[in-house]
Parts: C-alpha cells; structure tokens; sequence
C-alpha cells in the first residue's frame, strides 16, 4: 500500500478548491436554483447572496461543508463539535460576507481553523470519539470491525496529545489528503514549516501508538 | 536593560548553549520548525519511511528502512482513509441554512464619506442623553449649590 500523496485520490476532488467541485450531491433543499447548469465563482454567489438572494449562501455551505466538517471533525475528534463549529463559522461567515478579499475558501477555512483552536483551547479534554454510525465501513468480518474500532480508539487518543499545530498539520495532510503546497497556502505558512510540523506530528503517533500496533 | 557590547559574552553564552544541547539562540531543539544545518536528525523515524508517506519514495524503499513502521503507518492509512471519505450529515447543512439571519449581509465599503460617517455615529453615541425635566432640575441644583457656595465663602 503507498500511503503519500500518489495514493490519496481525494485532493482534486474534495478540498477547497472551486474547479473541483462539480457535481456534488445536495443535502440543501432551498439551494438557489439558478445553479444547475454551470458552476458559478464563490465571487458570483457572494454578490448574489448579497443583493438579497439569502438562498444562494446555500450553494457555498454545499460546496465547501463536507471538507471543512472533516477538518473539524479531525480536530476535535467529536461530532457533535464538529457540527456546532461548522454552523457557528458559516454563520459568522454569512455576517461578513461583504468583507470577504480574496479567496472565500481559505478566507472561510481559517473561520474553522480558528474554531476548532478555540475550542482545544477552551475544553477540559475528556475523550471523544467518532460514533460508529458516522464512519463509512465496507469492513466485513466482526474481528476487522472490532480491529478497526480499537484502532479508530487509540487514534482518537493519540490525537488528542498532539499540540494544536501538528494535530492541524497531520489532519489535513492524512486525514484531508491536501498537498503541502495547498495547506501552505490556506495556513499561510512555508512547506518546509508544515513537513516538520507533519513529521514531528507522525514522530510522535509513532511513539504512542506502535508498542501496541508495530 | 541595557544590552551589554561585549562581543566576547555572546560568544560565551552560545558556547554555553550548545553544551547543554541547545542552539546558539537558546531554541530546544524540538521547538523548532526547521532544524538548524548540521543538527542530528530529528525523531527516530527514518527518512525513507517520511519520503514514502509524503508520496516522495516507494513503499518498497521505505520497507527497506524500517518495515514494521511500514505496517504500522499502513493500518493508520486504512483508518484515515475511512475518514477522508466522510462526508456532512445531511440535516447539519439544513441547520445552517435555518440558522442564518433573515438581514442580508452588507457589503463593506471603506469610503472617506463612510469613515466620517461611522465615526461621527460614535461620537454621538458616546454622548449623554438628557431629557428637558432632568436638565431643569440639573439646572436648579447648579444654582442652588451656587447660592450655598456663596453664603459659605462670605
């Protein structure tokens, strides 16, 4: 199995980028409608949304909710977090809408960055984590699922020691499957910062996790 | 304080540094994001094995390096992997939706007209309100203490 880039499938298509977003399923139902035959610029709603179309908005939480739920949701290790700190950035982003220059998306993903930060800052820590429900499984065999649940377990855990900063490198570099080069660039940091952040993140899950796993 | 012009001193106490294992800026080691030119390698995971995870090297390289760090970064990738393919509960983008304000946001135009007009908006918000039964009866008190003042000076 190759773990690195040239095995991630997913960049091109779910991180925030708008020429990787068509043909998403709604979960919407009052998207605007207007939408269906081409994919408009985050600038073309943004302006919409702003002479009055609050609808509109919807396209964008379409758009870009799925890769910053995974965010949140690496960050905090909880559902339900992830969810509050997804609708609390949207909302502030709908506030501000008319401030946005520049790119929307890493403009609206430093919103999440930033509260999922807040958050680790803020909490007395107990352990989360993932409900079974809410992970995708094509795993077959109960001794797999319970593997799997063990590691999905001490993951969670070893996460959770991590600092802030390789936590948010290691997630969107593994568990986001984003470039060096585009974490840079929605972090606003050089490469050569996030692969030691990336390596002393991965230095460290070692250290927990491969008594038990290696 | 004063910084001392010593050069000699600099010298001596990153000579110092150094002998307790820290660079000459007094940065450990592990705080850094770069490592200094020359500094050991950092961690025990070798760079084969980083290379392969960062799409840099084949498996097979790194497997030569360290193979149980292999099989164990290959069962973190089958968990991870499970994650990227999640997506958001349906009903958390309708609770967005539902959740907005019905205002439409306002664009943010930064105008001398609109500067001036934001700050004289804070100026007078910054000010008293009186109503014209408070301001008589401020009035009366002025005059009265006035009188008092005065009886008490003469």
């Amino acid at each position: 199995m190759v773990i690195g880039e040239k095995a991630l499938p997913i960049p091109a298509q779910e991180g925030l980028s708008e020429a990787s977003l068509r043909g998403y399923p709604s979960a919407v139902t009052n998207i605007d409608t207007t939408l269906s035959t081409e994919v408009d610029s985050d600038q073309e709603i943004i302006s919409r949304v702003i002479a009055g179309n609050r609808d509109a908005f919807g396209t964008l939480i379409h758009r870009y909710s799925d890769a910053l739920y995974r965010h949140a949701l690496g960050m905090t290790g909880s559902p339900d977090v992830a969810e509050d700190i997804l609708q609390t950035s949207f909302i502030k982003a709908y506030h501000h809408l008319g401030e946005v220059r520049g790119r929307f998306d890493a403009w609206l993903f430093r919103i999440v960055a930033n509260g999922c930060k807040d958050w680790l800052k803020n909490i007395r820590r107990s352990h989360l984590s993932y409900d079974e429900d809410d992970q995708p499984s094509n795993l077959t065999t109960p001794d797999e699922d319970l593997d799997r649940t063990e590691l999905r377990h001490d993951l969670d855990s070893a996460l959770a020691e991590l600092a802030p900063s390789l936590r948010e490198a290691f997630v969107m570099k593994h568990v986001e499957g984003r470039s060096y080069e585009e974490m840079a660039d929605l972090l606003g940091t050089t490469v050569g910062a996030l692969k030691m952040r990336v390596h002393r993140a991965r230095e460290a899950l070692q250290a927990l996790l491969e008594e038990k796993y290696a | 304080m004063l910084e001392s012009q010593n050069p000699q001193e600099g010298a001596d106490r990153a000579a110092a540094g150094r002998e307790a294992g820290r660079p000459a800026n007094g940065a450990p080691l592990a705080d850094r994001e770069v490592p200094l030119p020359g500094s050991e390698a950092f961690g025990t995971t070798p760079a084969a094995v980083h290379a392969w995870l960062d799409g840099e090297a084949s498996e097979a390289d790194a497997r030569l390096a360290d193979a149980r760090q292999v099989a164990l970064w290959s069962r973190i990738e089958t968990e991870t992997a499970q994650r990227r393919r999640m997506t958001t509960p349906a009903y958390v983008q309708q609770r967005i939706m539902d959740a907005l304000p019905q205002a439409t946001p306002t664009m943010a135009t930064a105008t001398a007209t609109d500067t001036s007009t934001v700050a004289a908006a804070t100026q007078t918000s910054g000010m008293i309100a009186l109503s014209p039964v408070s301001a008589v009866l401020a009035a009366a008190g002025l005059i009265a203490a006035g009188f008092l003042l005065a009886r008490f000076v003469a």
